[in-house]
């Protein structure tokens, strides 16, 4: 007893007390809903049997259904489109603000702090703002794209199946590009001055010395920045809700919002669960991937 | 003998409510927001001295089944639901509600017979009874009189067949003024279906068999509305309330909606405004309409049964007071309704309650949310150009005949 | 730089800021317009008749007061819960460097890969098994602190990552143990770090949603964003009293981030993500 004791005070006892009860807190409130998720996908659920743990067991049918379904794989592909223009679009509007504020002219900081505010509104308020701004007959994007002369004719952004994830996309951008911002921003911070210096010295042009420090030193930031912008695309189910419910005709349906709208709209949970379980697959392997790479890099 | 056992039981029932001292609650939800009946009703049901306290909740509109649902699964569920009428058999076909049969039968308040055939038949489920209709709703045209006139139309004679509405709608389109033909709703959720339906079966089809050659007529013509600009793209993706909205601050000459919208509209609208019967593919042909509105309902599993019912029989008490205080329709025949004193509201009046003798019922069927889907899909496939209205009301068949035969 | 550069720059730097917070700009506008106002077209950009008594009017109808309080309880048990779970966690996965510590910041972030939209079902059923539903705003905290906790583990791991190592050691050399040197000399270190984190955590519990609106029944228990919700509706064209309700909910959260945003943005770029 006492060994435990001052194994705790004083020894591994202590990390593990302090990364154990996160990550039994996580489990349990994380890992076994997770898991439930998981669990359902190979049952066969209705609205009755939802408290239930114990279910018939229908192997893959639910996945198979899913397949079968006709709208399956123009939901990927948007998923796919959404996940990677908005974390590309996130990332490039991040990165050239992070470099542009990293100039350090007087005021950066307190204008670069501004633009944080679009990250911590709540995703209901921000999904409500687009939406408005959105409109297609009286929304006042469409007012400033006529004015500038880019458009002829009102863009339905929210039901012209054409733009109807674009709507999704650009909102999502904006929500995003300030975080994106500010985590470049500290990896902008980490690269040492001098290395500037010497390549000026030596006739490097800004734009040289872009490509050969500041792009290969932010390389680890990048990754991590483009993970964390995965998770939080997946994540992304407010603006979907708040803009377009996915329509028109599924043109702005995406996985995570598929699942939902399956489970919550059709009372299908088990075939919501599936796309859920898909998801976790897909992040798992990006996750993999993520990791390896980050193993060629050179440490320190 | 009957009237005996029901005072003996009335009484019974007080002396009930009398005898559990006071602590009782029973929990109400419905979508009705604080100038709507239920949230009023539950107020003064809770007020009255009877020992009964409600817990009203409010929820969306979206979220009944799955809150309910979900809240029942695990042992949460309230007492007293309003839920919307083509959801009500997937609750009593699996036993989720309580059987009404006997104590409406015994009740002083309530009589089954008074209600219209449509709302009774979408609480029954084999012959029992497993609630009671709140109200009743159906859809019928507005019109904007004034816009009549200036186009040099007669706003006396409001078009009355299909081919008529498309002219019309032509005729007051007026894209530099940004006002549209006409206004309605063919979103991708319940209310995509319920407007989409009458149209069906006014033609001779169903939700059994919405391939029909009148369906795909009824289709193109939404086609036409909107590929030639004479409703706003947004009809995609906008409800009854929002496309209403438009009409009632002169953006659209016509509407497709119901009741709910009068006493918004009284106080909006700037013009004169009117209803007219929905119209029909072609002079002559049989009329319909699409049934809506709330049931209410006992949860099988509540620890109140007597006093849940005796909160439904206020809210059925005052159905006197729903069209005047509230604007909306009573689901039954036994009720005067006197005139408002608001003209237009109670010219209206007639023609709901005319429409409302077309109104049809959508289900009843325990898999209703996924036929209904099927239509919503077929609507958006075709009214975006991915399928034509003939095809994508055929793969909608198909699948509704999935349902059908499970 | 120049002083000509600077004036450019900075001037580029407003432009950037107006475009960007335009959305932010419509919503305060959008509140104070009158109801026809909001839909004409051409928009007007200045309101040309404000109504300034709107968020008057809407806090008083929606009784925000009630609202707001809900939000303040979820948003500080959330950040109380994160910060005490979660900074020993990131000191611990900052201070090793192997495969196990690999694996839990990989369980720490999968574990979050679902959105609460699809988490609240098996939530709804535990916590309906646990009781826990009887204490509804509570059950909320937990629920949230699970979603938030990795992304404050993730930062703030950075910035115990940014303490030397030397200077543990050496207060372990000096007769500390591993409480007392974690206590005074590496926390007070990474203390800024925290406190940012943590407040981050704040403003994003406060804008909770799909949790609240699930689990917490008892209108008198919800926080702001349900009773926006319920009063958006799923139609509606009360636009300009929806931008109020937005306006007064995210006003407090906004002022607090620009008066903090120095230490905040500071205490961002100090450690996180090195």
């Amino acid at each position: 007893m006492r060994r435990i004791k001052s194994s705790i005070v004083d020894g591994v006892g202590f990390d593990l007390l302090l990364v154990g009860i996160p990550l039994v807190f996580l489990i349990l409130f994380s890992g076994l809903p997770l898991l439930y998720n998981v669990l359902m996908s190979f049952q066969e659920v209705d609205l009755f049997s939802l408290g239930d743990v114990f279910r018939p067991f229908v192997g893959l049918d639910n996945y198979r259904a899913l397949l079968a379904q006709p709208e399956f794989w123009p939901i990927m592909w948007n998923t796919v489109i959404f996940v990677t223009c908005s974390i590309g679009g996130q990332f490039l509007l991040g990165f050239a603000l992070a470099v542009f504020f990293n100039t350090g002219f007087r005021g950066s900081t307190f204008i670069r702090g501004l633009f944080l505010v679009s990250w911590v509104m709540p995703g209901l308020v921000v999904g409500a703002t687009w939406n408005w701004i959105l409109a297609g007959d009286f929304g006042v994007l469409n007012y400033i794209l006529d004015s500038l002369g880019l458009i002829s004719k009102n863009i339905f952004w929210r039901s012209d199946i054409d733009y109807s994830l674009w709507a999704v996309v650009i909102t999502n951008i904006w929500l995003g590009t300030a975080f994106n911002m500010i985590l470049l921003s500290v990896g902008l911070a980490g690269i040492p001055k001098d290395l500037y210096e010497a390549a000026s010295l030596d006739g490097a042009t800004a734009f040289q010395q872009f490509w050969t420090i500041t792009v290969p030193m932010m390389r680890s930031t990048t990754g991590a920045v483009i993970c964390l912008g995965l998770i939080f695309t997946l994540q992304q189910f407010d603006l979907f809700a708040a803009i377009t419910s996915g329509g028109p005709a599924n043109s702005s349906n995406v996985a995570q919002y598929w699942a939902w709208e399956l489970s919550f709209r059709q009372y299908d949970f088990a075939r919501g669960a599936a796309i859920s379980t898909i998801m976790i697959a897909f992040v798992m392997i990006a996750s993999v991937f993520y990791v390896r790479s980050t193993r060629h890099e050179v440490r320190g | 003998m009957r009237y005996l056992t029901s005072i003996s039981s009335a009484v019974l029932l007080s002396v009930g409510a009398v005898a559990q001292a006071e602590d009782v609650t029973i929990t109400v939800w419905s979508l009705d927001k604080e100038n709507q009946p239920a949230m009023n009703l539950a107020r003064e049901f809770s007020e009255m001295d009877n020992g009964i306290t409600v817990d009203y909740r409010l929820i969306q509109f979206d979220d009944v089944v799955t809150e309910s649902m979900r809240a029942f699964a695990t042992g949460q569920a309230p007492d007293i639901i309003a839920v919307d009428n083509p959801e009500h058999a997937l609750f009593a076909a699996r036993g989720a509600f309580l059987d009404l049969t006997d104590r409406v039968a015994e009740s002083e308040i309530i009589n089954a017979d008074a209600y219209f055939p449509g709302p009774l038949n979408s609480v029954t489920w084999n012959d029992r009874l497993y609630g009671v209709p709140k109200a009743t709703n159906t859809i019928a045209l507005y019109y904007n009189a004034d816009a009549f006139e200036k186009a040099g139309l007669d706003a006396d004679s409001p078009p009355e067949t299909w081919a008529e509405l498309v002219e019309t709608a032509r005729t007051l389109n007026n894209p530099e003024e940004s006002v549209y033909g006409i206004a309605f709703s063919a979103k991708a959720s319940e209310e995509g279906t319920f407007q989409f339906l009458p149209w069906a079966q006014m033609s001779g089809g169903g939700y059994d068999k919405i391939n029909t050659d009148g369906a795909v007529e009824a289709l193109n013509l939404w086609k036409t509305l909107l590929d030639e600009g004479l409703a706003s793209p947004d009809t995609l993706t906008r409800g009854q309330w929002d496309s209403t909205g438009t009409f009632n601050s002169g953006n659209a000459a016509m509407a497709i909606s119901g009741p709910w919208e009068l006493n918004r509209m009284v106080e909006e609208a700037k013009f004169n405004w009117r209803v007219a019967l929905l119209p029909v593919p072609e002079e002559g042909a049989q009329r319909a309409s699409a049934m809506g509105d709330f049931n209410w309902a006992i949860f099988a599993n509540t620890d109140h049964p007597d006093e849940a019912f005796q909160a439904i029989e206020y809210f059925a008490s005052q159905d006197h007071r729903l069209f005047p205080e509230f604007g909306q329709l009573p689901a039954r025949s036994d009720i005067e309704l006197p005139p408002t004193g608001v003209a237009p509201k109670d010219a209206a009046l007639q023609v709901f309650l005319e429409q409302l003798q077309y109104a049809q019922a959508r289900g009843p069927h325990p898999e209703w949310p996924k036929i209904s889907k099927s239509i919503q899909d077929a609507i958006q496939l075709a009214l975006t150009g991915q399928m034509t209205a003939e095809d994508a009301l055929n793969r909608a068949q198909t699948s509704i005949d999935a349902v059908l035969a499970d | 730089m120049t002083r000509n550069m600077n004036r450019l720059y900075l001037a580029l730097a407003i432009i950037f800021a107006l475009v960007y917070l335009f959305p932010l700009y419509w919503m305060y506008v959008t509140a104070i317009k009158s109801g026809s106002e909001i839909f004409s077209y051409p928009p007007t950009f200045v309101p040309t008749d404000p109504q300034w008594g709107v968020f008057a009017h809407v806090w008083e109808i929606r009784d925000m007061g009630r609202f707001i309080w809900n939000s303040l309880v979820i948003a500080t048990g959330t950040m109380v819960l994160v910060a005490t779970l979660g900074t020993g966690c990131a000191y611990v996965l900052a201070r090793y460097r192997n495969g196990w510590i690999n694996l839990a910041l990989f369980l720490v972030l999968m574990l979050q890969v679902l959105p609460a939209s699809l988490m609240v079902t098996p939530l709804f059923v535990g916590f309906s098994a646990l009781g826990l539903l009887d204490y509804p705003r509570f059950a909320v905290i937990l629920a949230v602190t699970a979603k938030a906790m990795p992304f404050f583990v993730i930062l703030v791991r950075a910035t115990f990552m940014a303490v030397p190592a030397e200077l543990e050691e050496a207060a372990l050399v000096d007769g500390n143990s591993r409480i007392g040197a974690f206590w005074s000399v590496v926390l007070p270190l990474a203390r800024n770090g925290v406190l940012v984190s943590a407040i981050l955590i704040f403003m994003q519990a406060f804008g909770e949603f799909v949790y609240s609106k699930s689990i917490i029944q008892d209108v008198s228990l919800q926080p702001a964003s349900v009773g926006l919700n319920a009063f958006m509706g799923p139609n509606t064209v009360e636009w300009n009293n929806i931008m109020a309700y937005a306006s007064i909910y995210v006003t407090p959260i906004l002022a607090a981030f620009v008066l903090l945003q120095q230490r905040i943005v500071a205490g961002l770029t100090s450690g996180a993500l090195k």
